[in-house]
């Protein structure tokens, strides 16, 4: 209000410029040309991110079953990797990190229940299938095969992803704290239970 | 495993249908507050505590005056000094397995560290319910033994129900004693099974997972 009242009242050549500029800085943020630009710490955090959002957006599909949780999901996976982030020291790749936060994130956050796992898989999943070889029994195996992934517990399902993501059986074990010969192991186990939900 | 190894193929070749979000999309996130269990718990335990230091601070002015001429004022603040004394042991050691809990540790790790906090409070509260239990049954003791003199004290020198005579009395006392304390432990018993077992139940069943691999 007193600006407005400097503004018209106060001759043009005796406006306080910087007293202007600051509280279109404080009083409205959105405009994109006061807008304070983010910090370099953010910057290159978000940049990452942006690059490597399919890691988290992966892990997203395989724990939740609407687009609602997959996006509280991944929002919370975002603060998570935020807060963690100074403690990230570069000397391992930022993607390899991640996995790590975000598996942790998406293991550990209370969500209400499993309920409705097997029929309200969102969008399904389809992997689509380069024309020449389009074959439908295959993409039929492939959406199958992804159901049986959903349906294993929250432990075998990381294990599976890091499977997926090509993680070598060290990594795998590290990621999740047990022995590299336990992770063979269950990871043998594992592919016995999906044989048994698709051939029941 | 033939299938698993095509979904694998597949899924590297990423022609699964993502979302993409953008630059300011990620970075508005960023603002936003957490909703991780550990939070939840963090805060939960915050308030446990500040629960039994009210409680501790709620102790009428007519029971310490009771207590007074009763006999038991020096008795009470060494129970007192090393009530705190192990209060304070515990707020520490809470402190420090919270400040343990990271998510960049392996998920194994990370999940028995949320556990351990959380075990930690508990003994807290179970500290604090069976110190209530027993310090009730000593008082109780302590009164039963000294009935006479509570008698005199509360109808004759307070008259708190002045119309009973000394059996009524000392019955009705007992009796008050005993409800209050059972309607306090089935509360927080309540309080544990509704709170926690709904926020953890699927952390332990993980964690037993995970280690039930390594056995």
């Amino acid at each position: 209000m007193e600006i407005k009242y400097k503004n018209t009242v106060i001759p043009i050549q005796q406006v306080d410029f910087s007293e202007i500029c600051n509280v279109t800085h404080t009083s409205n943020t959105n405009t994109s040309s006061t807008k304070p630009l983010e910090t370099e710490l953010e910057h290159k955090f978000v940049k990452q991110l942006e690059e490597n959002q399919n890691i988290v957006h992966k892990i997203c599909r395989l724990y939740t079953n609407d687009q609602d949780a997959h996006n509280d999901l991944f929002q919370e996976i975002t603060i998570q990797l935020w807060k963690a982030f100074p403690k990230f020291r570069g000397d391992s790749k930022f993607s390899t990190w991640m996995y790590r936060v975000a598996l942790n994130t998406a293991i550990t956050l209370y969500r209400k229940s499993k309920r409705t796992i097997k029929t309200q898989d969102y969008e399904g999943v389809s992997f689509k299938i380069a024309s020449e070889e389009y074959d439908h029994t295959e993409e039929k195996q492939l959406s199958l095969m992804y159901s049986a992934v959903k349906e294993l517990n929250d432990i075998d399902k990381a294990l599976v992803f890091l499977y997926l993501e090509d993680k070598n059986y060290k990594e795998i074990s590290e990621t999740l704290g047990i022995t590299e010969v336990n992770a063979r192991v269950k990871m043998n186990r594992i592919k016995d239970k999906i044989r048994r939900i698709l051939n029941p | 495993m033939d299938e698993l190894e095509l979904l694998k193929s597949k899924w590297l070749s990423q022609d699964q249908k993502l979302p993409r979000l953008t630059f300011g999309e990620i970075y508005t996130m960023l603002l936003k507050k957490s909703s991780s269990i550990v939070k939840w718990i963090f805060f939960i335990s915050i308030g446990e505590i500040i629960l039994w230091t009210c409680l501790a601070l709620l102790v009428p002015e007519s029971s310490r005056k009771f207590t007074n001429d009763i006999g038991l004022k020096e008795i009470m603040i060494v129970v007192n000094i090393l009530y705190y004394a192990v209060f304070i042991f515990f707020i520490i050691l809470f402190y420090r397995n919270y400040a343990k809990i990271s998510t960049t540790d392996s998920i194994k790790d990370l999940m028995g560290n949320i556990i351990r906090t959380r075990r930690t409070v508990k003994y807290f509260m179970l500290y604090n319910i069976l110190g209530t239990c027993m310090m009730t049954l000593g008082l109780n003791i302590f009164y039963y033994t000294n009935r006479d003199r509570v008698f005199q004290l509360m109808v004759k020198d307070y008259g708190v129900l002045s119309t009973m005579d000394q059996e009524q009395f000392i019955t009705m006392f007992f009796l008050v004693q005993f409800i209050i304390a059972a309607i306090l432990i089935g509360l927080i018993v309540l309080f544990y099974r509704l709170v926690y077992g709904t926020l953890l139940r699927r952390l332990k069943s993980n964690y037993q997972e995970l280690k039930k691999i390594e056995s």
